[in-house]
């Protein structure tokens, strides 16, 4: 399967121009050969005009002058044969140049006139023969058939050196209109090109839409993939406006009935009964939280994106610093000033701000965020030095809506978000110890 | 404490009116963003709990306007969403922590009280003034490791003058500790209450810490840790 646009037009133009050429190769041919033929003729025609203008006839003898007014007749080996013979077939005169010739031809004497033909010899040789029938000759009644050879050998040679042109002249144009082709495809792909480029743009995020200034043929498709990018931008924005109305109108009215759960649990009789709406109440909201910050979360179809990393995390751990500030934490941030990952901005702050409220929280005072390229890969890492996790509960807190540190406040749903975000994007999420003394987690994008 | 607080659903509202006055605090409870910014120009406020989800001004537009006015009391936002891009916005904007839907009351009280004793200077829960030691959590005063019975009034006046020690602090002020908005307002109720106060303070050691300043207002003269 050839997957190249360009090479299959040019392939099939090559085919069609081939056979063309082929078609028309043996047309030609013989159109020339009929052409030289006729042209044989009548010069072999004009010959035996010659030879009866010189013929004279003398006492019902047929006298030729020595001399005849077309030279070549007068000279050996020139190629120019002419005979004549008398009606009963033999031989009367001979030009000079048949004189080392000796050619198998009786004439029929039948009374049909003019006849040209091509006779083969003994020894493998052709030649043209014209015949003539005279009946009167110089008023006298006279009959002869006065004939003009030539060799088929020279109308041959030509017509073999026509082929061999020919031959070399189609390879030739045909190589030109290869090259003509090519030139001209590569003009006429070049606006495909360039969509295929603008569409890259579209992907890296660097661009909106296509532009307009592609050729006719291309607007409609160009058309289409732009209503199709801004519909799937506009449904996302109303995606997320709808998903942030749900999130405020349903968890304002949860805060009101946790303040009444509250009010419940003063009075003695209904304390578990508050505790009950309690519980019931916080389980609501932590899958509101989950299902709403997962929905909103899906990764983009069309658009690949990718988010500077380091203001992202500076804004992040300002926002942080500010709200641990009793905590005084250190943070190293060991990320280059251009790093960037191919996640679309929002889902990296989730990510991100998870894991380093995580980190903060339970941290005694250093944090570490690095991140480590090698190729084809890039691994994200968030360290602390707080308690750490234990080996055999590393796997079940990056399940969904576990947590290990209930005494902590928090939404309990982070790590299940974060595992969500890291696995619509392919990436690898692990947990480890940290050189700092606390957890370590990883996160491990593939690039292609 | 005066609190300004901003949410637009009235239950809400008023549970958090009712609770964080049963803490202690004076709280004016307004529904939207413009209600609040004259409230704000109109009064002293320790700290402003704001809602995100204002309908018209948005609360990260309220902040931005408080934080213009030079009004560096401390912001405490309530989210319904959660996610970190309003945390993050919210945070750069000018507030200082934010507390996501639905909370529990003590969660949201805990928050306040490390907000306003950041706010004025003190790092631990408790301010301490020579024999008198105060514990912001308990609501409760010691003097010389003995329990001083203090009327809930005369806790926040002393609280107050303690927070903003050795600064002469305004009689309107201390009035708007008490009471929100303007009715009330009797200056005579301070001066009893201030001395009510010094005569549960001062005793035989000679520790006489609230000053009155004449035409100004109180001045508490210990340094505060």
């Amino acid at each position: 399967m050839i997957r190249s646009l360009r090479v299959r037009l040019m392939l099939a133009a090559a085919v069609l121009a081939l056979l063309f050429m082929l078609a028309l190769l043996p047309a030609l041919q013989k159109a020339f050969s009929l052409a030289l033929q006729e042209s044989i003729e009548q010069r072999l025609a004009s010959d035996v005009t010659t030879l009866i203008s010189a013929a004279r006839i003398e006492h019902g003898q047929l006298q030729m002058p020595t001399l005849l007014p077309d030279e070549r007749y007068n000279l050996p080996y020139t190629g120019l044969l002419g005979y004549i013979f008398d009606r009963d077939g033999n031989l009367v005169w001979q030009s000079r140049a048949t004189a080392d010739q000796n050619i198998n031809y009786r004439p029929r004497y039948d009374g049909r006139g003019n006849e040209f033909a091509r006779i083969h010899q003994g020894d493998g040789e052709e030649f043209f023969v014209y015949d003539v029938e005279i009946k009167l000759l110089g008023g006298q009644s006279a009959a002869y058939s006065i004939v003009a050879l030539q060799p088929v050998r020279e109308y041959q040679h030509t017509l073999d050196g026509l082929r061999e042109k020919l031959y070399l002249g189609f390879g030739a144009a045909l190589l030109a209109l290869l090259v003509l082709l090519w030139a001209g495809l590569t003009w006429g792909l070049r606006s495909l090109r360039r969509l295929s480029r603008e569409l890259d743009e579209v992907e890296a995020g660097a661009r909106d839409g296509l532009s307009r200034e592609h050729p006719r043929e291309l607007l409609r498709l160009t058309g289409s993939l732009n209503r199709l990018l801004h519909s799937e931008r506009e449904q996302r924005q109303r995606y997320r406006d709808s998903l942030d109305d749900l999130a405020h109108s349903l968890k304002t009215p949860l805060a009101v009935l946790q303040g009444v759960g509250e009010s419940l649990r003063q009075r003695s009789g209904e304390r578990e009964q508050a505790r009950v709406l309690q519980s019931q109440i916080e389980r609501m909201s932590q899958q509101i939280d989950y299902q709403l910050q997962r929905a909103s979360l899906r990764k983009s179809g069309l658009v690949r994106h990718s988010v500077q990393l380091k203001p992202l995390l500076d804004s992040l751990c300002s926002t942080l610093a500010k709200v641990y500030r009793d905590k005084q934490v250190s943070v190293a941030l060991d990320i280059p000033e251009a790093a960037q990952l191919p996640m679309e901005q929002g889902a990296l702050l989730e990510l991100l701000g998870n894991l380093l409220e995580n980190a903060y929280r339970l941290s005694l005072g250093h944090v570490r965020v690095s991140l480590e390229e090698a190729p084809g890969q890039l691994t994200l890492c968030i360290e602390d030095d707080g308690p750490g996790v234990p080996a055999d509960q590393r796997e079940r807190i990056l399940e969904r809506g576990e947590r290990l540190d209930s005494q902590h406040p928090g939404q309990g749903i982070g790590l299940a978000v974060v595992k969500d975000i890291v696995d619509s994007y392919d990436a690898g999420l692990s947990l480890g110890d940290s050189p700092l003394g606390g957890a370590a987690f990883r996160i491990t994008f593939t690039l292609d | 404490m005066k609190l300004l607080v901003v949410e637009d659903e009235a239950l809400l509202r008023h549970h958090l009116y009712t609770r964080l006055g049963e803490s202690g605090h004076v709280v004016q409870a307004v529904a939207d963003a413009e209600e609040a910014l004259y409230q704000a120009e109109q009064y002293h406020f320790d700290l402003a709990v704001i809602d995100l989800g204002l309908p018209g001004m948005s609360g990260l537009e309220l902040i931005g306007r408080l934080r213009s006015q030079n009004k560096t009391f401390p912001i405490l936002i309530l989210t319904a969403r959660g996610n970190w891009q309003d945390k993050v916005e919210g945070l750069a904007a000018g507030a200082d922590d934010y507390l996501v839907k639905p909370f529990q009351f003590e969660e949201l009280e805990a928050r306040l009280n490390a907000l306003l004793r950041r706010s004025s200077g003190f790092t631990q829960s408790t301010i301490a003034a020579g024999p008198l030691l105060l514990d912001l959590n308990r609501k409760q005063a010691t003097l010389d490791d003995q329990p001083l019975a203090l009327t809930a009034y005369e806790y926040r006046i002393l609280e107050y003058l303690m927070r903003h020690h050795q600064q002469v602090v305004a009689k309107d002020r201390l009035m708007e500790q008490l009471y929100p908005g303007d009715e009330e307002r009797d200056p005579n109720v301070i001066e009893v209450l201030v001395g009510r106060l010094r005569r549960k303070l001062e005793g035989e050691n000679g520790f006489k810490p609230i000053d009155t300043v004449r035409g100004l207002g109180y001045l508490f003269t210990e340094r505060c840790r």
